[in-house]
């Protein structure tokens, strides 16, 4: 695997998605390549970062309360 | 004297409500979320998330318990905000994906900050302000991966896409996302850099 389809593969490996053979490619070529190594890693940390950014947010109280008021009278 | 029979205390158990309790309405908050994603609007969220449940419980009986509820409620939400609210609250896009170039902001920040430590200094007002500017099949796709975790197979079934599809969406969406707040970041004096 070179540099360009291990960045065309990056998110897909982040996301479990890869099949095994290519995520062992992967794995290999980012042991041997330090740039990819770093790009690896910044963009683990940015889908992290959207994850914990985007999370904290629930549906309100209100909602929920007419949600059980309308299906079942309460 | 003749006993009468006694008064069965315990109310009749409503099975349906009760699988539906467990199995869907504890959904509520990712409902909820994605909701707000594609409306942009609170008010329109809870709408949009109320007609969810209420069409959800009526054809409760076509869902096969203990598969997977979330993502037939998402379809079911996503279908309604189709049907009854995009072409309310947002005028059809016009947005060329294919024209929207690929553009890598690691390349941009790998000698400056290759740790991308200015993420952390956006705050989530500004993150969720900047997704709700990608075009709406970016904006779903990155939604249901990265705010709700599904997989692609499962956000491929919700938008009935395919799954290649769906990659590539998520791709491009991300890198979308990465430019905008870079550009952000930029312009608060969060990291030198050039805007991109």
């Amino acid at each position: 695997m070179n540099c360009r389809e291990c960045v065309e593969h990056l998110y897909e490996f982040l996301d479990r998605e890869l099949t095994p053979e290519l995520e062992r490619e992967l794995r290999e070529h980012l042991e041997d390549c330090p740039p990819c190594g770093e790009q690896f890693d910044f963009e683990e940390l940015f889908l992290k970062f959207l994850r914990a950014r985007c999370r904290a947010q629930g549906a309100p109280a209100e909602l929920k309360r007419r949600v059980l008021r309308e299906l079942f009278g309460e | 004297m003749a006993q009468t029979p006694s008064p069965d205390v315990s109310p009749p158990v409503d099975e349906k409500r009760v699988s539906f309790e467990r199995e869907a309405l504890v959904h509520l908050d990712v409902l909820y979320r994605v909701a707000l994603r594609l409306t942009s609007n609170p008010s329109d969220a809870d709408d949009l998330v109320q007609e969810t449940m209420l069409k959800a419980y009526r054809a409760w009986d076509q869902y096969e318990k203990g598969t997977n509820a979330k993502a037939w409620l998402l379809t079911i939400l996503r279908h309604a905000f189709i049907n009854e609210y995009r072409r309310k609250i947002r005028h059809p896009e016009s947005v060329d994906l294919d024209a929207i170039e690929p553009y890598a902001v690691f390349s941009e920040v790998q000698d400056e900050d290759p740790q991308g430590a200015f993420f952390d200094r956006i705050v989530d007002d500004e993150v969720l302000r900047a997704i709700d500017q990608l075009p709406e099949a970016f904006r779903e796709t990155l939604v249901l991966s990265d705010v709700e975790g599904m997989s692609y197979q499962e956000i491929a079934g919700i938008l009935q896409v395919p799954v290649g599809t769906v990659k590539s969406r998520l791709f491009r969406a991300r890198q979308l996302l990465q430019a905008k707040l870079y550009d952000y970041a930029v312009e608060m004096g969060y990291i030198k850099g050039s805007p991109a």
